[in-house]
């Protein structure tokens, strides 16, 4: 009786702010199905885009939709977060796991609830029991941003591969379809790759010694975010001006570099479209369609002169959804 | 206007104290026995708030969320994901006790799980199919590992008297360095089966080795810490290490030891995380070291030194991750939690600045 | 007169510039209360502590019944016998009064769970109210960390911790100072008795009455050395005060 009446004087309390948060899609048409998308880390241009294609989705089905996610790119951050949604009983769940190993088991925990899950971005090692594996082509990628650097350069000079780390599924392919597609240019001439562990400082200062050793370098494929910052400061501190930078991603800190010609190039995801494709996919998945194992999203190259081209608007990463 | 007059709050708050006066009785009468004044002591510190708090906050998300907080899934998994920080907060908890404080426990676990399984890989054989002898190669090295960072740390806090937040920091930054230089930044992601079949077994079905294995370390803390002349020394130590000094304590001796003990656990709490994850995890437990800190922060131990319970660090590891299970549930934005758990940490620091204030003013 | 129990000779103690004893002797005899009392900034601190091992003297000779000896720590000074009752309470403030009374001396469980490190509490707790009990202390809660108790119960734990341990000599550097008057009995009581078990006492105090009532003999230092030596039944207050500001030249003026 006591404990009781304490309870409820909690609960008073905290669903005054729960009410105010939620605010939920009326179906259309069949089953309001209930989806989690769990985001690689939250906050993240790249992943608020793919939410703001999720949620697009999934107001146009009539299903309702929650983003969450670790705060963090940890897979040791994530897994809490994907038991907790387990816990939460959805129907169907999107998610980009922090790590294709570590998260076998949580996930498979959340298959073996009778939960739909769909890989979107990122995926484990064994993808037998997803619904769907939503990526990027980054190959296509890759070869999408030779193609580009080529034509910056005027096809010849040396150009400098800056990279994350070996190993790195994504990256990697992105370097080997940067390099296939090179071979297609014999004028211009490609060093060995560069590795940064993700620090834009490394970057910098890998830029600035293969400047002092290769005085002809003419352009630099940075493979993410974090290296074509270091690599851009890594050309101002030598003032030069010359050299073209072409990175992957383009979240609104990448379109502004753009703009100032920090960067001359930039490999756009289509993150919204993964977030559109994933909820596709796990409805159909829970309305016993026929849904598709692998789809690979499209990738846009973005310079000064195609940037405000509304063909090219909807792969710029956002902050917020409107 | 609702405000009560004066009459009727105090006529409320009679009746309240009324309807609690046997309930109180009842615990006094308790509390003279000699169970009850082990339990009332546990609790006496800090533990009695935060263990209401955390059966409160149950209590709410399951109100919240029926049939979704409090289910055996739930709870197995939330026990499952604190197993680690469990052990390294029990360590934590000591290093504390004696006024200190160990900043490196995150990255000594994510070094000693990287020697562990490069020693289980050594001469580059897949070790899929190893048996026990290798497995307990890479617990040797795991604990190894972490006592060799622990000494170290004990070393240069108490011979060097460098500040234990410097010499922490400094060996944080040492072992997560040579973790990423002996592993080259790269996962490695070929371990035995038997470590991974660790991670997934449990106990009749339902309570995970890891669980048991942590809560076992918790029971060996707190038996070391409440019943042993080591916990004795440490809390001495913590409370006026000069009284300790001049008792014929070799505090020195003691500190490093509390710091080995620390560093070990660490290195064990690796060996735990490479059966849960199956590989290194070598861009995680980035954040251990401030969650391990505040969970026992939580959990009643002083900053100063001198109290600490080994109940209440449990405790203490517990309230953030149900804090974190119930907000993900309820579909809140993930930083909510962030916000909660921070709220909770500077509450319970706030609640040992009032017990002392209480106590000076004796 | 015995020889003495303990014996200093020219004790010799420099901080910097600053000459805190300049060739001071000392002497305690067994069986005895001797009252060491000075003006603020005698050297009265200092020579406690070099005899109690937690400062080296410079220079000057230390015996224990008549064996030369090295006070090199605290420790040592307490495996000889010596214990001290510091100023600022050598107290463990959140441990209770039982822990604190064995800090460094545990009792362990008989057998294998005392080899393993378990305290043995129960024992530790009686002892503990025993010797309160002799000081006349009541610690309502014997469970309750020292800094829950009054400043009078925390010094009575102090006093009583170095009466335990004592077998020669106990050091009581004022006491007294932060007690009440009950309290202050309580403890002088206890002095008389520790010189009754057979434990020399020394005392100091700034309470001239206090040395008078309670002490067999009273030596006087000024300026980092002795410079009288009274027996305190004959001895008065005046005699002390002229002692202490400078009105006797010399030890052994008197």
């Amino acid at each position: 009786m006591r404990m009781r009446n304490l309870v409820m004087l909690g609960l008073a309390v905290i669903t005054v702010g729960a009410c105010s948060s939620s605010a939920t899609a009326a179906p259309a048409a069949g089953k309001a199905w209930n989806l989690t998308l769990i985001q690689g880390v939250a906050g993240d241009p790249f992943y608020v885009t793919m939410a703001c294609g999720a949620q697009a989705e999934a107001t146009k089905e009539g299903v309702k939709l929650n983003v969450t996610g670790g705060n963090k790119w940890d897979a040791t951050v994530q897994k809490p977060v994907i038991d907790s949604v387990t816990a939460a009983k959805p129907d169907g769940v999107m998610v980009a796991p922090d790590d294709s190993k570590a998260l076998l088991t949580p996930l498979k925990a959340m298959s073996d609830a009778g939960i739909k899950v769909t890989f979107v971005d990122t995926k484990l090692d064994d993808t037998s029991f997803a619904v769907s594996s939503i990526s990027t082509d980054n190959l296509a990628g890759g070869t999408l941003a030779a193609k580009t650097l080529a034509q910056l350069i005027n096809d010849k000079g040396t150009v400098l591969v800056v990279n994350v780390d070996p190993g790195i599924s994504t990256t990697d392919a992105r370097v080997k379809g940067f390099t296939d597609e090179m071979k297609n240019h014999p004028n211009v001439k490609v060093l060995d790759v560069q590795y940064t562990h993700d620090d834009p400082t490394a970057a910098t200062t890998i830029t600035t010694s293969i400047l002092a050793s290769n005085p002809d370098l003419a352009g630099v494929f940075a493979t993410n975010v974090q290296n074509a910052e270091g690599v851009a400061t890594g050309l101002k501190q030598a003032s030069n001006t010359t050299v073209k930078t072409i990175a992957f991603d383009a979240g609104p800190k990448q379109i502004e570099d753009l703009n100032a010609g920090i960067v001359q190039g930039l490999i756009a995801q289509d993150p919204y479209g993964i977030g559109v494709a994933g909820v596709q996919q796990t409805v159909l998945a829970l309305n016993h369609g026929t849904t598709t194992a692998t789809i690979q999203t499209q990738l846009a190259a973005i310079t000064k002169d195609n940037v405000n081209d509304p063909s090219v608007q909807k792969y710029l990463y956002k902050a917020s959804c409107s | 206007m609702t405000a009560l007059t004066p009459g009727r709050g105090q006529a409320m708050r009679l009746a309240i104290a009324g309807r609690f006066a046997p309930l109180a009785a009842r615990w006094k009468a308790f509390s003279a026995t000699r169970f009850g004044s082990i339990v009332a002591r546990t609790l006496g510190t800090n533990g009695a708030w935060i263990f209401l708090l955390l059966v409160a906050l149950m209590f709410v998300f399951n109100f919240l969320a029926p049939g979704k907080f409090w289910t055996e899934f739930n709870v197995r998994t939330m026990a499952e994901n604190v197993s680690v920080l469990l052990v390294i907060a029990v360590g934590e908890t000591f290093v504390m006790a004696t006024g200190g404080i160990d900043l490196s426990v995150g990255y000594v676990l994510l070094f000693s799980g990287v020697t562990s399984a490069q020693a289980m890989n050594w001469g580059g054989h897949d070790p899929t199919n190893s048996g026990w002898d290798i497995v307990l190669l890479g617990l040797a090295v795991a604990l190894g590992s972490g006592l060799g960072w622990g000494v170290l740390n004990g070393l240069v806090v108490a011979k060097a008297k460098v500040p234990a937040l410097i010499a922490t920091l400094g060996t944080l930054g040492m072992s997560w360095g040579l973790a990423e230089i002996l592993s080259n930044g790269q996962d490695l992601r070929y371990l035995p089966s038997i470590i991974g079949d660790m991670g997934t077994g449990r106990v009749f079905d339902k309570i995970p080795f890891v669980v048991i294995v942590a809560i076992l370390v918790a029971v060996v803390g707190g038996v070391t810490l409440n019943l042993t002349r080591f916990g004795r020394y440490t809390l001495a130590i913590g409370s006026n290490q000069e009284a300790a000094r001049r008792a014929g304590i070799n505090v020195d001796r003691h500190l490093i030891k509390v710091y080995a003990m620390s560093g070990m656990l660490a290195g064990f709490a690796g060996f735990m995380s490479l059966a849960i994850f199956t590989t290194t995890t070598i861009s995680g437990h980035a954040n251990d070291n401030l969650q391990a800190i505040a969970a026992v922060v939580i959990g009643g131990t002083s900053l100063v030194g001198g109290v600490a319970t080994v109940v209440g660090t449990t405790i203490g590891v517990c309230i953030p991750m149900v804090l974190f299970s119930g907000f993900t549930i309820l579909g809140y934005q993930s930083f909510w939690r962030d916000v909660a758990v921070g709220a909770v940490l500077i509450l319970a620091v706030y609640a040992d600045q009032l017990r002392r204030r209480r106590r000076e003013r004796r | 007169m015995a020889e003495p129990l303990l014996q200093a000779r020219g004790i010799v103690k420099h901080y910097g510039h600053v000459e805190a004893l300049r060739g001071c002797d000392f002497d305690v005899y067994p069986n005895e209360i001797v009252a060491l009392v000075g003006d603020n900034g005698a050297g009265k601190s200092t020579l406690i502590k070099i005899l109690a091992g937690s400062e080296q003297a410079d220079e000057g000779e230390i015996s224990l019944e008549g064996q030369r000896i090295h006070v090199g720590s605290p420790f040592e000074a307490m495996r000889l016998g010596i214990e001290t009752v510091y100023q600022d309470l050598a107290l463990a403030p959140d441990l209770d009064g039982s822990a604190n009374l064995y800090l460094g001396r545990e009792l362990m469980q008989p057998g294998i769970l005392g080899k393993l490190g378990f305290l043995d509490n129960r024992s530790m707790r009686a002892g503990a109210r025993k010797a309160f009990g002799e000081l006349g202390v009541d610690l309502q809660n014997a469970q309750s960390a020292v800094a829950n108790l009054s400043g009078g119960q925390r010094q009575s734990v102090a006093v009583a911790r170095s009466v335990a341990w004592a077998s020669k000599v106990v050091f009581l550097d004022e006491p007294t100072a932060a007690l009440g008057v009950i309290q202050t009995a309580r403890v002088l009581e206890t002095v008389k008795r520790i010189r009754d078990r057979g434990v020399a006492a020394v005392l100091i105090s700034h309470n001239m009455r206090q040395v008078l009532e309670v002490a067999d003999r009273i030596e006087v230092m000024r300026l980092g050395r002795r410079v009288a030596r009274f027996d305190a039944k004959k001895a008065t207050i005046e005699q002390l005060v002229s002692a202490m500001t400078g009105g006797i030249a010399e030890e052994g003026a008197a």
